[in-house]
C-alpha cells in the first residue's frame, strides 16, 4: 500500500503522498457522510427496539420451544420497526444522497451516470369541474397540483432504485470509506496510552485513505445508474428517431423512383407513340420520312429500356438478387472507377434487407473512394464473425473523411443504425481511409 | 440450324421461336425453366441455344448455371445468353473455359432481328458475340498490370469489335479499313498478347480472355 498508484479520472489534483492522503481522507469522509444514513437510522431503532422487545422474554421460564418462538417473534418485530424507519426516511433522503454520490463519482472518477426522474404531470380540468392529476380527481387545482407533484416524487422507480443504492452502499461503500477514518481516530486516541499501537493505527489509516473511497467506482456503476425502464425509454426515443429517418429516406426514395419513371421512361414511351402515330400517317405519302420516324421510335424504345434498367439497378441490383452479396460486390468492384479488390469470408447468404444495406453501403464507399478520396487502389473486405457481418472499404486516398451531419457518411451511419449496426470511420487527413460498416445478423 | 430456346416469359419465348423460324431455322425445344433447359441442351445437343439468365424455379441465375453445366458436359456447346442486364462477372464465367461458341447479349438486341440473328449465327459458328455494353465497360476500365498497354488505339478498337464477335470483314466495314489491314492489326494484337495460332476463332476468344484477365489482375 502507499505505492505509486497512478491517479486516474477527473479532478484528481493533489501531488505527492501527503496530498493524496489528504484528498483520500476528505473523500472517505464525504462518502461516509453520504452513505451512513441507513446505519444512523437503523442502528438506534434496532437497538432501542431490541431492548424494548427482548425485555418481554427476558427471564421467561417457559419451555424451550416457547422461548425460541418468543425470541423469533421479537426479532421479526425489531426487523419490522427498522424497515418502517428506513422506509419513512427513504422518500426524503434517497434522492439527494444518491444525487450527491453521483456528482462525486463524476468529479472523482469521471463516471457519468445520467438518470431521469419522473416529471410532474400537468393537471387537467374535467368537464365536471374537478381537477384530474393523472390518478385522482380533486376539488381544487392547487390540491391536484400538490398531489401530482407528490405522486411523481414518491412513485418514481428511480427514487426507489436510489433507496437500493443507499442500502447497498451502507454495507459496501460505508465500511471501506469509514475504516481509514476510524483507524485514524482510534489511533489518535490511543497514542496517549500506547504510543506504538496508536502510531501504527494512524499510519494504517493514512495509508488506506487514498484507496478507501475508490469502492465508489464498482458499486456506483451497478447501483447509481438509471433504472431499466429509463434505459428502455431512451432506447425508445432512439428508435423513434431512427424510424423517422427511415420513413423520410423511404419517402425520398419513392419520390426518386416516381420521378425516374415519370420524366424518363414514361416520357420516352409517349414520344414513341407519337412518332409511330406520325409514321402511320406518313407511310403512304412519304415512306422515307415514315422510315426515319420509325427508326427514331426504335431508338426511343431503347432509351426507355436503358432508363428502366438503370432504375431497377438503383432499387434492387440484379446481380444482388441473382447471386447475393459477395458476387454483387465483386461486380461492383469490376465496374468501379478505381482498382478494387474483394476479399470475402462470408459462409452463407444473409437476409435480403441486410444484404441490400451492405451492398449499397459498399457502392457508396467505392464511389467516395474514387471521387472524394482520389484513391487509386481500394480493398473491400466482407467478413462474418460473432454474428456480425462487416464490410470494410480501405483506400489509399487523401483521407479526412468524417460522418459529419448531412454528409453521405452520416446517411450510411443512420441506415446502418436502422439494422442495429454501426459505421466506423478511420480517416486521418492525408489518408489512408478505412471505413467499416457492421450489421448484426444471423447466418446459418 | 437446330436451336433450343430457354425463356420463361411466354411472349418473348414465342416471339423468339417465330423469329428464328422466320429465318429458316428449326426450334427443337422451347423450355421455360433451368432444369428443363439443361436437360434439353444435353438431349438435343443443338447447333445453338438461346438461354435467358434468370429462369424459374429460383429466378436467380438458373439459365447461366444450366449453360455452364451443359458446356462442362459438352465442351464448346454454343450458347447465346440473353439478359435484362449485362455483367462483366458473368461474361468472365462464360468465357473462362477458353472455348468459343459463347454469346452474352442484352435482351434488347432482339429488337433488331437482323443483328440478333447475326449474333446467333456467329455463336453457332464457334465465335463470340459479346454485347457492346460489356465490351464498352471492359475498354472503359483503366488497366494497370496489362499486356494490353502495348496496344495502340487502333488495335484496341479492333480488339473491341473482335470481342463483340465480328469477323475481319465486318470489322473492316465498321472501321472503314481494308480487310487486309484488319488482318494486320489482328496479327499484331495476337503477337503482342503472345497468342500463337492454331485456329483463328480460338485465338479470338483467347484475345478477349486475355483482356478479361488483365482486368482481373487489377
Amino acid at each position: 500500500m502507499g505505492g505509486s498508484t497512478a491517479t486516474e479520472g477527473a479532478g484528481t489534483v493533489a501531488n505527492g503522498v501527503p496530498g493524496r492522503i489528504a484528498v483520500g481522507l476528505w473523500r472517505c469522509a464525504v462518502l461516509t457522510a453520504l452513505t451512513c444514513l441507513p446505519v444512523l437510522v437503523a442502528g438506534p431503532v434496532a437497538w432501542a427496539g431490541g431492548s424494548l422487545a427482548y425485555s418481554w422474554s427476558a427471564g421467561m421460564t417457559a419451555a424451550l420451544p416457547l422461548r425460541v418462538l418468543a425470541v423469533v417473534g421479537e426479532t421479526l418485530l425489531v426487523l419490522l420497526w427498522t424497515g418502517v424507519a428506513l422506509w419513512t426516511v427513504h422518500p426524503f433522503t434517497s434522492r439527494p444522497l444518491a444525487g450527491a454520490a453521483r456528482r462525486c463519482a463524476a468529479r472523482w472518477l469521471g463516471l457519468e451516470l445520467s438518470v431521469a426522474y419522473r416529471r410532474t404531470r400537468p393537471v387537467v380540468r374535467m368537464a365536471t369541474g374537478f381537477w384530474w392529476d393523472g390518478h385522482e380527481y380533486h376539488r381544487s387545482e392547487r390540491e391536484a397540483r400538490r398531489r401530482a407533484a407528490v405522486h411523481a416524487r414518491y412513485h418514481d422507480p428511480q427514487l426507489h432504485w436510489d433507496g437500493v443504492w443507499l442500502l447497498g452502499a451502507a454495507v459496501t461503500v460505508l465500511p471501506a470509506a469509514a475504516l481509514p477514518l476510524l483507524a485514524l481516530l482510534l489511533g489518535a486516541l490511543l497514542t496517549a496510552a500506547h504510543p506504538w499501537y496508536g502510531l501504527l493505527l494512524v499510519a494504517a489509516g493514512a495509508a488506506a485513505a487514498p484507496f478507501g473511497w475508490r469502492v465508489l467506482g464498482p458499486v456506483g456503476r451497478r447501483l447509481l445508474g438509471p433504472v431499466a425502464s429509463t434505459r428502455l425509454g431512451w432506447r425508445v426515443a432512439e428508435l423513434e428517431a431512427i424510424r423517422a429517418d427511415l420513413t423520410q429516406t423511404q419517402a425520398a426514395e419513392l419520390e426518386r423512383i416516381e420521378r425516374g419513371l415519370h420524366d424518363g421512361a414514361q416520357a420516352r414511351l409517349v414520344a414513341l407513340g407519337m412518332s409511330m402515330g406520325a409514321a402511320e400517317h406518313l407511310v403512304d405519302r412519304d415512306p422515307a420520312a415514315a422510315k426515319r420516324l420509325l427508326a427514331e421510335a426504335r431508338s426511343a424504345s431503347a432509351g426507355a429500356l436503358d432508363e428502366l434498367r438503370a432504375l431497377v439497378r438503383g432499387i434492387n441490383p440484379p446481380v444482388l438478387v441473382e447471386r447475393g452479396l459477395v458476387d454483387a460486390v465483386r461486380a461492383l468492384a469490376l465496374d468501379a472507377a478505381v482498382e478494387a479488390e474483394v476479399v470475402s469470408r462470408v459462409p452463407a447468404r444473409p437476409e435480403r434487407p441486410v444484404e441490400a444495406a451492405l451492398y449499397f453501403a459498399v457502392a457508396e464507399l467505392l464511389t467516395n473512394a474514387a471521387k472524394h478520396a482520389r484513391a487509386t487502389r481500394v480493398l473491400v473486405e466482407l467478413h462474418y464473425e460473432g454474428r456480425t457481418l462487416t464490410a470494410t472499404v480501405s483506400d489509399d486516398g487523401v483521407g479526412g473523411a468524417a460522418a459529419s451531419p448531412g454528409s453521405g457518411l452520416s446517411g450510411l451511419e443512420r441506415r446502418a443504425a436502422a439494422f442495429g449496426g454501426r459505421l466506423e470511420v478511420d480517416s486521418p487527413v492525408g489518408g489512408p481511409t478505412r471505413i467499416t460498416v457492421a450489421v448484426p445478423c444471423e447466418l446459418s | 440450324m437446330r436451336i433450343v430456346v430457354a425463356e420463361d416469359l411466354f411472349l418473348l419465348r414465342d416471339g423468339m421461336v417465330r423469329l428464328v423460324e422466320a429465318f429458316g431455322h428449326t426450334v427443337v425445344a422451347a423450355v421455360d425453366d433451368g432444369p428443363a433447359a439443361l436437360a434439353a441442351l444435353l438431349e438435343h445437343r443443338p447447333d445453338v441455344a438461346v438461354v435467358d439468365v434468370r429462369l424459374p424455379p429460383t429466378f436467380s441465375d438458373e439459365g447461366l448455371q444450366a449453360a455452364l453445366a451443359a458446356r462442362r458436359a459438352v465442351p464448346g456447346l454454343p450458347v447465346l445468353i440473353l439478359s435484362q442486364h449485362v455483367e462483366q462477372l458473368y461474361a468472365r464465367e462464360l468465357l473462362a473455359d477458353g472455348h468459343g461458341g459463347i454469346g452474352y447479349q442484352l435482351k434488347d438486341r432482339v429488337l433488331d432481328a437482323g443483328q440478333f440473328m447475326d449474333a446467333v449465327q456467329r455463336v453457332a459458328d464457334g465465335g463470340t458475340a459479346l454485347d457492346p455494353t460489356v465490351v464498352a465497360k471492359l475498354l472503359g476500365r483503366p488497366l494497370r498490370a496489362d499486356p494490353l498497354g502495348a496496344l495502340t488505339e487502333r488495335e484496341r478498337s479492333v480488339l473491341a469489335l473482335m470481342a463483340e464477335g465480328l469477323s475481319n470483314a465486318a470489322i473492316a466495314a465498321r472501321l472503314f479499313l481494308s480487310e487486309g489491314s484488319v488482318g494486320k492489326y489482328t496479327t499484331a494484337i495476337f503477337g503482342k498478347l503472345g497468342l500463337v495460332g492454331d485456329e483463328d476463332t480460338n485465338r479470338r476468344v483467347r484475345a478477349v480472355l486475355a483482356y478479361l484477365d488483365a482486368g482481373r489482375a487489377g
